[in-house]
């Protein structure tokens, strides 16, 4: 039997997407050889034990929404497609913890958890497509990580098919738990390489009463600087701290002022005026405006804000800083990139240190050697103050001039012997990630 | 493995000398006495030397000689684990982090701190202090327990339900790998690159190789703090309590549940002001922002008459308060009034089945014949039975090892796990397949070889166990140190 007659008997023939089928499936201009949606978790089980068999690598797919970061891969494979497991399993309000299939979508799931009065507080973008399994495995998140943290503080249990078709579980479902090593760890963020996630339990929040997105308008970027320093180090606790520069703030509608913190308050209500009330009085002594009330729309799109500043965007690079230094490295990023004659936007979740910026070229397909040169220069800023800095999105041509990941040193090195541990035949994901993994 | 033999030992001794000096050094009998167990002296096992080193090259050239030799070596911070944890099993090396226990550097706009790995965590929270910080995770143990240790076991404390675990405040390490390599594990900024390895070290109970330096992140001290007492007649109402304070949407900093055994042990010993006739008492804690502290106090209160408090009463200030604390906290020295010893559990269950668990546990506990006393940590639903036996009498310890685990597997059938802060060492090592399939485990197994391949480092732990040295009973428990000083309980 050929490995496609294997799949189709695991899964049924409407189950197996083959040729012209497969047009939403390519990743980086390679199409894969076949597209396959299992129905369960032995499916899932199933279907990676026959690739290995075959030596075929396989590409777990969730809502596709991350799909373009990392290394352009050698061979697509079988593309797994996990949008068919999609159950919220279990939701215990009084435990604050839910259990769901990895291929429901974050949208799917914080409606379901609303109902029941609370949430997931993870908020990555492209809700309605992303999906749990495809958030984690990308560490992907949001404005809220400021108060919140990310998919590492929130997932508490996994399970995943590892590359021998095995099923294995790691952590549980309870909130504190320290018996065995912390599996969870390490597949968020792992980008598939390492297993596919099939299920996981994360721990929730109950709804705040109140919640309030305010933006505050600079003048200078440097200023916005002193402000995030002074707001950081006083009593209030903002769920989100971001930072916009004009391009973004435009992207969202809002005036393109050279800086814009977006700064968001949750809590009781008379908590969030309270907070509101002292906020402006901090920001007001750095030269900020009034706080201004935002759309409560506008959460949803703070992360993209810097990719949605250009219709054509020729990068986009994610930039992990100390928090302290997010406005400068605005500052001479832009600077950077004008000496080349390119445009960038930037936005950051400032609070934490985490950037990102797009640039953008005026010409229809740009020369890639002054992007790439920009990017490398973003990224010897970063690791000039102990940071790194990754390219998270690039047309091919701009991804073969740099290397998409930066350099992990010595950890890499360690990062390929789990990898060699945990998919010895090198079929998950294969190449696709740091250090080449 | 191979055993030190007499004669190879003087040459050894040495070369270590040459390595940490020869102040850097023990291997009298006596000596290596001291360090034959940790908190939970149960077990014990003898190694051929201590080392003391003062830096991360030092560590390195020991743990190179160590993979010269084939010996293995395990990192000790102060011994107060309750795991069996930094037990050299199979003789070797103890290598003691107490000497490397120096703040390198405090960056307050960033709100991190670089530490050596035998700082004691409490000393942390002592240093940025003054500039209204402190270190969020506080294990009872905090005046003694090194944050080195905190990070191998991911210690929790009273205030994890809000704050989260040490895994949750940790970013970086300097890790002096199991080959002798010195890497950096993350670094100063949030996010890792690659994959999450800060986050799997940490938990990694001394196996996956020794911190040399540590970057914590430091918070800001709340604003504001208020702490609750909820008085029950039944321990059932006290459980339904949990639960209903959580349904109401409210996240407290800490909830702790104080059982009636050990409310008149308390009570007996110190006067803290817990009713002695009431089944159970749960003590809350909320922090964060002034406005709002009240209205959130009243939902807290409400929740509590709801599920059939008898009485709700706030600290009215800071002496009232500190007493409250003391009753929770001083539940060992209290313990030790009413039995001669006793054995600390550490379960976790998800928090809607507390009524059903600590039903069971008693019943447990009472058919072996013992008492129990619970004190821990409701809101996270990780629970300390505390087994009173009496050493001396012949069986009694037994017994208390059976009751043990009986209740994990009860935290196991019910979807829990059998340790929420104290590890698994040595100690757990047998239960693991309680929660683990062979699968789980085999894969634990691989991570652990990407480590740690040749097995020198902290081996016989975590894993259900292989032959080993350990010695168990017969007159098994002492009162650590820093028990009979009075400096901390041990839950
Ligand atoms: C009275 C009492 C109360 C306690 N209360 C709590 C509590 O509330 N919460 C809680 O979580 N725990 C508690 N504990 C358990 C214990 O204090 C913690 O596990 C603590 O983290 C151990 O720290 P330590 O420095 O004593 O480590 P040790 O006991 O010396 O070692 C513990 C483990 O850490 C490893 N280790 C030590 N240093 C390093 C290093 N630098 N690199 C790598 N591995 C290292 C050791 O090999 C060992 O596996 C309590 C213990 C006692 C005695």
């Amino acid at each position: 039997m050929s490995l496609l007659d294997k799949l189709r008997a695991v899964v049924g023939q409407a189950h197996v997407l083959t040729g012209v089928e497969l047009s939403r499936y390519v990743i980086e201009g390679r199409t894969p050889e076949a597209a396959v949606l299992p129905g369960s978790v032995d499916e899932v089980a199933a279907i990676v034990a026959h690739a290995m068999e075959t030596g075929v690598p396989i590409v777990p797919w969730g809502g596709g929404s991350a799909i373009g970061v990392g290394a352009p891969p050698a061979r697509a494979g079988l593309v797994l497609v996990l949008t068919r497991l999609d159950a919220l399993v279990e939701h215990e309000p009084g435990d604050l913890t839910a259990t769901a299939q990895a291929g429901i979508t974050i949208a799917a799931l914080q409606a379901a958890l609303r109902a029941r009065g609370q949430w997931l507080s993870l908020d990555p973008s492209d809700a309605a497509r992303a999906t749990l399994g495809g958030v984690l495995a990308a560490n992907a998140s949001g404005p809220r990580r400021h108060l919140y943290g990310t998919a590492r503080d929130l997932l508490i249990g996994v399970t995943v098919v590892t590359a021998d078709g095995a099923v294995v579980h790691g952590g549980g479902k309870v909130v504190k738990n320290v018996a065995g090593y912390d599996l969870p760890k390490l597949f968020v963020g792992s980008f598939g390489t390492l297993g596919v996630i099939v299920e996981a339990t994360v721990k929730l929040r109950p709804l705040p009463d109140a919640e309030r997105l305010v933006a505050v308008r600079f003048e200078r970027l440097q200023d916005a600087g002193v402000a995030l320093r002074n707001l950081l180090g006083s009593d209030l606790i903002p769920n989100a701290v971001d930072l916009l520069d004009g391009p973004s703030a435009g992207a969202l509608g809002l005036p393109a002022a050279p800086a814009t913190l977006a700064v968001g308050f949750d809590g009781l209500g008379e908590q969030v005026d309270w907070q509101v009330a002292e906020l402006a009085t901090v920001v007001v002594r750095c030269g900020g405006a009034k706080p201004a009330p935002l759309a409560a729309e506008t959460w949803a799109r703070l992360a993209s804000a810097s990719r949605d500043a250009f219709d054509t965007p020729a990068a986009v690079m994610t930039l992990s800083v100390l928090p302290a230094v997010v406005a400068e490295t605005m500052e001479h990023g832009a600077q950077t990139a004008r000496k080349r004659g390119l445009m960038s936007a930037w936005c950051a979740h400032a609070g934490v240190g985490h950037l990102t910026a797009t640039l953008c070229a005026d010409a229809p397909r740009p020369d890639p050697a002054p992007i790439a040169a920009v990017l490398e220069e973003w990224r010897a800023a970063a690791r000039a103050g102990g940071g790194h800095a990754s390219v998270t999105w690039a047309p091919l041509p701009v991804k073969s001039a740099l290397p998409v990941w930066d350099e992990a040193g010595a950890a890499g090195r360690l990062m390929k012997r789990i990898k060699a541990q945990l998919d010895p035949n090198n079929l998950l994901n294969p190449g696709r990630f740091v250090g080449g993994v | 493995m191979a055993t030190l033999t007499e004669t190879r030992k003087p040459a050894l001794r040495r070369e270590l000398e040459a390595i940490v000096g020869t102040s850097g050094v023990l291997s009298e009998p006596d000596e290596l006495l001291v360090y034959e167990s940790d908190g939970l002296t149960l077990f014990r096992a003898l190694a051929d030397f201590i080392v003391f080193p003062t830096s991360a090259e030092q560590v390195a050239a020991v743990v190179r000689l160590a993979n010269r030799e084939g010996i293995p070596f395990v990192a000790r911070g102060a011994g107060t684990g309750l795991a069996g944890g930094c037990l050299p099993t199979e003789g070797g090396l103890v290598i003691s982090m107490m000497r490397m226990n120096r703040v390198l550097e405090v960056d307050y706009d960033n709100q991190i701190a670089v530490v050596e790995p035998g700082l004691v965590n409490l000393h942390l929270s002592w240093a940025v202090g003054p500039r209204g910080f402190y270190y969020a995770p506080d294990p009872s143990s905090q005046q003694a327990c090194t944050i080195g240790g905190n990070i191998a076991t991911n210690s929790g404390g009273p205030h994890t339900l809000k704050y989260g675990v040490t895994v949750n405040h940790v970013l970086g390490l300097e890790v002096v790998m199991p080959d002798g390599e010195i890497v950096w594990l993350g670094g100063k900024t949030r996010d890792a690159l690659g994959y999450d390895l800060p986050g799997v070290f940490v938990g990694s109970e001394g196996t996956f190789g020794i911190a040399t330096k540590i970057v914590v992140r430091i918070l800001k001290k709340p604003q504001a703090v208020k702490t609750v007492l909820a008085v029950f007649e039944r321990i059932e109402q006290a459980s339904v309590a949990v639960s209903a304070i959580i349904a109401r949407g409210l996240v407290p900093a800490a909830v702790e549940m104080i059982d009636q055994l050990t409310i008149q042990a308390v009570e007996d010993a110190f006067g803290c002001g817990y009713p002695r006739d009431a089944a159970a008492a749960l003590l809350i804690e909320l922090d964060g922002l002034v406005v709002g502290m009240d209205t959130q106090a009243e939902r807290i209160v409400a929740a509590c008459r709801e599920a059939g408090a008898r009485e709700v009463r706030t600290a009215a200030d800071e002496t009232q308060r500190q007493l409250l604390w003391k009753g929770r906290k001083s539940a060992f020295g209290a313990y030790g009034r009413v039995s001669p010893a006793y054995m600390v559990m550490d379960g976790v269950i998800p928090r809607t089945r507390l009524p059903y668990v600590i039903g069971r546990v008693n019943e447990i506990v009472a058919a072996h014949g013992l008492r129990v006393g619970n004190v821990f940590h409701a809101g996270d639903g990780n629970l300390h039975p505390n087994i009173l036996y009496d050493p001396r009498k012949p069986g009694e310890e037994a017994r208390v090892m059976a009751a043990g685990a009986e209740i994990m597997k009860v935290c196991a059938e019910v979807g829990g796990s059998i340790s929420g802060e104290h590890g698994i060492g040595i100690e757990k090592a047998d239960f693991m397949p309680f929660i683990f399939s062979a699968a789980d485990l085999a894969l634990m197994q691989r991570l652990k070889d990407a480590f740690n391949p040749r097995g020198l480092c902290n081996p016989g732990k975590v894993f259900p166990t292989r032959k080993s040295c350990v010695e168990i009973g017969p007159v098994a428990y002492r009162p650590h140190a820093i028990e009979t000083q009075g400096l901390a309980q041990r839950f």
